[in-house]
C-alpha cells in the first residue's frame, strides 16, 4: 500500500465524517427537533406563543369550544364548556404543556406551519399582530352535550360517528377534568395519582375486552364461510376443550340459526362457530378489521390487540364470544360498526375537518377517505340484518327507537376484575341507524359497571340515535 | 416588509448556495474525467501533453490530451497539427520536436510567448521532460512521458 | 444549459449571495445605515480583486479561494446580523488575511528550504507555549492569548500552523530528529527519530491541554494520528499511540474537572440545562428552530446562544439559513478537503505533499470537531469554525495556511 493510496483512504475517512454530520443534522431535524424545541428553556417557543393569538377551536356548526383572550396583555386559554371537551381538545398550559388537539395541532394554532409562513406575509405587510389559525372539529356540540349528560358520572366512553364519512360526531370519555389552566394547577397532583386516571382518554386509549359485541365480527366470518344457514343446537352450556361456556343466565335456546343466536347473544353457538372457523379464519378476520394495526387519527389512539400465536380450541371458543386475549378501543368498535353500516368499508376517522386562517383561507381540509374494506357488501348486509334482529327482538330491545330501524349489538364483557369480584363486567353497546341509510354509528362502554350492555348501554345509544336521526 | 423579503429570500439564498456547490462539483467531475482519460492514453507508448485548465467551459474546442507521436506544431491557424482557436495563441505558436527519444519545444515567434515551467523560451529548442509544464496562450499543459 | 454553463462563472453566486445578504442587512438595521452598503461592497471588492489576481497571475488552483470566499461571505453576513462591530472588524481581518495570503504565497514559492527549518518550528512553538504560560491572560477559560498593545493573539492558532510545518519537515527528513551520540552517565545512547517525533507531538498536545485548549489539542492529535497512518507506520506504532491517547483521555477525564464537565454535558445537556448545559441546549434549540430552510435572515433569535459569534456561529447559520444552509457549509468544506487532498496527491516534493495534506486535514478535522460539538454529535470543545467564526487570529492564520496550499497547487 503506497502513500498515495493511504492519502485517499484519509480523504475517504474525512468525507465519511462530513457525511455523518450531514446525516445526523438531517435526522435531528426530522425526528428529534420537535421534542427539543418544545423544551421550556427555549425562549423562542415562549416568545412566539406570547406574540401570537392562539387560534380558536370550533365545533362543526361554528360554536366556540376553545379560544384565547387577552386581558391586560396576558393571554389566557378559555374552554367555555369546561370538562366536556377535555378528552377531545385537551389542554394548553404553559406549565403542564399541551395534550390532544392542542398538542397535535399546536403549529397550526400558533400559525407556525409552512403554509402559514407564506400566507402570513400579508399580516406582516399590514403590521398586524400574529394570529394563529382556527380549527374546526367534526363534533356536533348538541350531540356531544347529550352524550356527555347521558354518560353522567359513570366511567366509560361514548363514540358517535358518521359511518359514511368517518367524521366523529361526539366523543366523550369519563372521568374527565377541567382543562382550565388555574383548575389544572389546583388539581394536577391529585389527578396524576388518581386511580381512576382522569387523564386517560378512554374513547381512544382505553383498551377493553369487546365481549359479545365482537360477535358481529364472528358473524361476518361465519357468513363468509357459509355457516349462516346452519342450525345449531343450544343446550345452554357447552364444554369445549375443558372450558365451560354458558349462556347468560344459563338459558337454553334449542335449535337456532346464527341470526337468532346473534339476537339472543348465544355464547354456546358462537363458541361453537369460533371453533368451526378455526385459527386461520379467526386471525384473518381480526387482522382485517384492524386489530393489531395502528389507526391514523387526529389524536393519539392505542392499538387494539389480538394477542395469539397458537390457538387452542378453548381459545377459539373464547374469541368466538369476544373474550380471551382481545382488546379494543371504543373508537375501534365504533369504526367496525360503521364499516358494517357502510357496506363493509371502514372510513378513516376524522376529528378535525379543517384548519382555517382568520381570513377564511383553508390551510388543511380532511376529506373522507377509505381506511380498509373489511368485508363484502353482501356480508355486511347479512350482518346488518342480524343486528336489526338484535334490537327488534333480542338483547338490544332497549335501543329501539320508534319509527327508526336500529341495528345493534349488546355486550357484557368479562375482564380482569370479574374473576375476583362480582358485578364488574363492562357494559357495551354498538349500533347504527337508520339501518337502511345509516347516518350515525355509536359505540358505548360503561367500564366495570356490572350491568349488562342491553340494560345500561343500549338506552344511551337509543337516546343519541333519536336525537340525531330526526 | 423586511420580514417578507427575508422570508422569500431565504429560499433564493439556499438555491444560490447549492448552484454554487453544483458548479464546483461539476468542475471536479470534469477533473476526474480528464484523469481517467489520462489513464486510457497512458496505455499507449507515446508521450503526450495533458491539458491542465479546467477552469471553466472554454469558448473554443480543446482536447484533454495531445499525443506527441512525431513532430507537432501548435497554433491557431489550420495548418498546425494541433489547432486550437484560443485567441491568446498566435497563428503559428510553437513546435514540439522528437529526437532520439527526447522531446524538445521551441517558440515560433509567438506574440504571447511559450513558457516551460513558468520561464519564457525563445526560438532555441528546449528539452522537456516528464512532468514539465508548458504554457501557451491561456492554456497550460503538462508533459506525460514514460521514462 | 450549454449557454448557461458557458457564461456561468462560479464567482457569480458568491457575489450574488453578498448582494442579497447586505441588501437584507441594510433593511434589517434600523435606522438604515450606509455603513452596511459599504461593508458589503468592501467584501465583494476584496473577493473579486483576489479572485481576479489569482486568475490573471495564474496562481494555481482557484477553487480553493472560491470555496473560501463563499464561506467567508456567509460568516461575515451572519456576523453582521449578530453584531455589527464584530463584522466590521472581521472585514478588516479579512483584508489583512488576504494580504497575508498573497505574502505567504510568494514567500512559499520563492523560499525553498522550508523542510530544513524543523528546529525553528519546534522552537517557535515551544517559545509560544512558554510565553503564554508566563504572560498570557485568561480568556474564556483558555490560557493562551498574547496581548500586544490592544491586540490579542490566540497562540494556539499559530501553533497549529507551526505544527503542520514541523510535521511536514519531519516526514521529509526524519533523520533530523535522530539523536545520536548523546552521552549519559558515560554511555552513548541513540534515540530513534520516531520516538523523538512522537514525544514532541505529545508535548504539543500536553501543553494545549494544560492551557485548556481542548479543541486544538484534539485536533493536533487527530492530524498526528492520521499522519502516522499516511506515512505507513507500523500497525503496532499506531495501536500503541491509540492506547496512549485513550489512557490519556481517561486519565484527564478522571483528573481534570473541566474535561469531565464537557463529557457530562455531552451525555446529557438537559440535566443541568440552566447552567453547564445551557450553551449546547441553546445551540440545539437554534438548530431546531430553523427547520430546513431557516427562519430567514434577521428573523431568528441566534442572540440567545452564548458565544454565537465564534464557536457557535454554525448554530446561528442553521437557525436563520436553515439546515440546508448548514449542510451547504459542510459540503463546501468537503469540496475544500477534496481539492486539498488532490493538491497533495499532485505534488511531487515530499514536503509539499505533506504540508498540503496537513493543512487540508487541519481544516477538515477542525470543521468536524466544532460542528460535531455544537450539534452534540461529539463533546463540545472550544475551537473556531475555519473562515466563518469571528476571530482575527483564526481568520488570518487560516489565510496563511491557504496561501501555502495555493503555492503548492501552482508548483505542479
Amino acid at each position: 500500500m503506497n502513500m498515495e493510496r493511504r492519502t485517499i483512504y484519509v480523504l475517504v475517512f474525512v468525507s465519511l465524517l462530513f457525511f455523518i454530520l450531514v446525516g445526523y443534522l438531517t435526522c435531528f431535524e426530522l425526528f428529534q427537533k420537535d421534542r427539543i424545541v418544545s423544551n421550556p428553556y427555549n425562549r423562542r417557543q415562549y416568545e412566539i406563543e406570547e406574540k401570537t393569538l392562539r387560534g380558536s377551536i370550533y365545533d362543526s356548526r361554528g360554536k366556540v369550544l376553545a379560544n384565547s383572550v387577552v386581558t391586560d396583555g396576558v393571554q389566557k386559554r378559555e374552554y367555555p364548556y369546561g370538562p366536556m371537551y377535555s378528552h377531545v381538545i385537551g389542554y394548553s398550559s404553559r406549565k403542564y404543556g399541551k395534550s390532544l388537539i392542542e398538542a397535535k395541532f399546536n403549529n397550526y394554532l400558533l400559525g407556525m406551519d409552512d403554509s402559514s409562513a407564506v400566507l402570513s406575509i400579508k399580516d406582516k405587510l399590514t403590521g398586524n399582530a400574529r394570529e394563529g389559525n382556527d380549527i374546526y372539529l367534526t363534533i356536533d356540540h348538541e350531540l356531544q352535550e347529550k352524550a356527555y349528560n347521558l354518560l353522567g358520572d359513570r366511567k366509560g366512553a361514548i363514540v358517535a360517528m358518521n359511518p359514511k364519512t368517518g367524521e366523529i360526531l361526539a366523543m366523550v370519555s369519563k372521568p374527565d377534568f377541567n382543562p382550565d389552566d388555574s383548575e389544572l394547577e389546583k388539581n394536577w397532583s391529585n389527578m396524576i395519582d388518581d386511580e381512576d386516571a382522569p387523564f386517560l382518554t378512554r374513547a381512544t386509549q382505553g383498551l377493553y375486552t369487546p365481549g359479545s359485541t365482537y360477535k358481529v365480527v364472528i358473524g361476518a366470518a361465519a357468513v363468509e364461510n357459509n355457516l349462516s344457514d346452519k342450525i345449531y343446537e343450544d343446550k345452554g352450556t357447552a364444554t369445549i376443550d375443558g372450558k365451560k361456556i354458558s349462556n347468560s343466565g344459563g338459558k337454553a335456546y334449542g335449535k337456532i340459526d346464527i341470526k337468532t343466536a346473534m339476537a339472543v347473544s348465544s355464547n354456546v353457538v358462537f363458541a361453537t362457530i369460533g371453533c368451526e372457523l378455526g385459527e386461520d379464519n379467526l386471525k384473518e378476520i381480526a387482522q382485517r378489521v384492524g386489530l393489531g394495526a395502528s389507526i391514523p387519527f387526529d389524536i393519539p389512539v392505542s392499538q387494539s390487540a389480538f394477542k395469539y400465536n397458537r390457538m387452542s380450541n378453548a381459545d377459539m371458543a373464547a374469541v368466538g364470544i369476544g373474550q380471551g386475549k382481545i382488546l379494543v378501543t371504543p373508537l375501534h368498535m365504533a369504526l367496525i360498526t360503521s364499516a358494517i353500516a357502510n357496506d363493509g368499508v371502514m372510513m378513516k376517522p376524522i376529528l378535525v375537518s379543517r384548519v382555517e386562517r382568520r381570513s377564511g383561507i383553508v390551510l388543511k381540509r380532511q376529506k373522507p377517505s377509505e381506511l380498509y374494506r373489511i368485508m363484502s357488501p353482501e356480508t355486511a348486509s347479512h350482518v346488518k340484518d342480524m343486528m336489526v334482529e338484535v334490537v327488534e327482538s333480542g338483547t338490544g330491545k332497549k335501543a329501539a327507537v320508534k319509527g327508526i330501524k336500529v341495528a345493534g349489538k349488546t355486550g357484557t364483557a368479562e375482564n380482569e376484575l370479574t374473576a375476583r369480584q362480582k358485578n364488574k363486567e363492562h357494559a357495551w353497546f354498538i349500533g347504527f341507524a337508520p339501518a337502511d341509510d345509516p347516518q350515525i354509528a355509536v359505540a358505548v362502554i360503561l367500564e366495570y359497571s356490572g350491568s349488562t350492555g342491553g340494560s345500561a348501554a343500549a338506552p344511551i345509544a337509543r337516546d343519541l340515535i333519536s336525537a340525531w336521526v330526526k | 416588509m423586511f420580514e417578507t423579503l427575508s422570508t422569500i429570500l431565504k429560499y433564493v439564498f439556499a438555491i444560490i448556495i447549492y448552484i454554487f456547490i453544483y458548479s464546483i462539483i461539476r468542475l471536479i467531475y470534469l477533473d476526474i474525467r480528464s484523469m481517467s482519460a489520462k489513464a486510457v492514453s497512458s496505455s499507449g507508448k507515446h508521450p503526450y501533453l495533458k491539458l491542465l485548465n479546467i477552469r471553466e467551459e472554454l469558448p473554443f474546442k480543446v482536447e484533454e490530451i495531445y499525443i506527441l507521436d512525431g513532430n507537432k506544431t501548435i497554433g491557431r491557424s489550420n495548418d498546425n497539427e494541433f489547432v486550437i482557436k484560443d485567441p491568446f495563441l498566435s497563428g503559428r505558436h510553437a513546435e514540439f520536436l522528437l529526437k532520439d527519444g527526447m522531446i524538445y519545444v521551441k517558440d515560433r515567434g509567438s506574440k504571447n510567448g511559450t513558457f516551460v515551467n513558468n520561464e519564457r523560451i525563445g526560438s532555441t529548442e528546449v528539452c522537456i521532460n516528464n512532468g514539465d509544464r508548458i504554457q501557451v496562450g491561456s492554456l497550460s499543459f503538462i508533459l506525460i512521458k514514460d521514462e | 444549459m450549454k449557454g448557461f454553463t458557458k457564461y456561468f462563472k462560479p464567482i457569480y453566486p458568491v457575489i450574488l449571495i453578498n448582494i442579497i445578504g447586505y441588501f437584507l442587512l441594510y433593511l434589517y438595521r434600523q435606522p438604515y445605515e450606509q455603513a452596511t452598503v459599504f461593508s458589503g461592497l468592501a467584501v465583494i471588492a476584496l473577493i473579486c480583486i483576489t479572485y481576479a489576481l489569482i486568475i490573471k497571475l495564474m496562481l494555481g488552483d482557484e477553487y480553493l479561494f472560491l470555496i473560501v470566499s463563499m464561506l467567508v461571505s456567509l460568516g461575515i453576513i451572519m456576523l453582521y446580523r449578530i453584531n455589527k462591530e464584530l463584522a466590521v472588524k472581521q472585514i478588516l481581518w479579512l483584508a489583512l488575511g488576504i494580504a497575508l495570503f498573497f505574502l505567504c504565497y510568494f514567500i512559499y514559492t520563492r523560499f525553498a528550504k522550508w523542510d530544513k527549518l524543523i528546529f525553528f518550528y519546534l522552537g517557535g512553538a515551544l517559545g509560544l507555549f512558554v510565553f503564554t504560560m508566563a504572560f498570557a491572560k485568561n480568556i474564556k477559560g483558555a490560557k493562551n492569548w498574547i496581548f500586544i498593545g490592544d491586540f490579542s493573539i490566540q497562540a494556539s492558532e499559530i501553533i497549529k500552523v507551526l505544527y503542520i510545518l514541523l510535521l511536514a519537515s519531519y516526514y521529509t527528513n526524519p533523520e533530523k530528529l535522530q539523536i545520536n551520540g548523546l552521552k549519559l552517565m558515560g554511555r552513548e545512547i541513540c534515540i530513534n527519530h520516531k520516538l523523538v517525533f512522537i514525544v514532541i507531538s505529545y508535548c504539543h498536545i500536553g501543553f494545549l491541554i494544560l492551557q485548556k485548549e481542548l479543541g486544538t489539542a484534539f485536533l493536533l492529535f487527530a492530524v498526528f494520528f492520521l499522519f502516522l497512518f499516511v506515512s505507513g507506520s507500523n500497525v503496532w506504532v499506531m495501536a500503541i499511540n491509540a492506547c496512549i491517547a485513550s489512557i490519556g483521555g481517561v486519565l484527564s477525564y478522571l483528573l481534570m474537572n473541566h474535561i469531565r464537565v464537557r463529557v457530562d454535558i455531552w451525555m446529557n445537556p438537559w440535566a443541568d440545562i440552566s447552567n453547564r448545559g445551557y450553551q449546547v441546549a441553546q445551540s440545539l434549540f437554534a438548530i431546531g428552530a430553523g427547520g430546513f430552510f431557516g427562519t430567514g435572515l434577521g428573523l431568528g433569535r441566534p442572540d440567545l446562544i452564548p458565544e454565537v459569534h465564534s464557536d457557535f456561529i454554525f448554530s446561528a447559520i442553521c437557525e436563520e439559513m436553515g439546515v440546508f444552509g448548514g449542510i451547504a457549509v459542510i459540503f463546501l468544506f468537503f469540496i475544500f478537503v477534496y481539492r486539498g487532498v488532490k493538491i497533495s496527491l499532485m505534488a511531487k516534493e515530499p514536503f509539499d505533499k505533506n504540508a498540503a495534506l496537513g493543512i487540508t486535514l487541519m481544516f477538515g478535522l477542525q470543521t468536524f470537531i466544532i460542528l460535531g460539538g455544537v450539534t452534540k454529535l461529539i463533546p463540545l470543545t472550544g475551537i473556531t469554525l475555519p473562515f466563518i467564526s469571528y476571530g482575527g487570529s483564526s481568520l488570518t492564520t487560516g489565510f496563511i495556511s491557504l496561501g501555502f496550499l495555493q503555492a503548492i497547487s501552482n508548483k505542479y
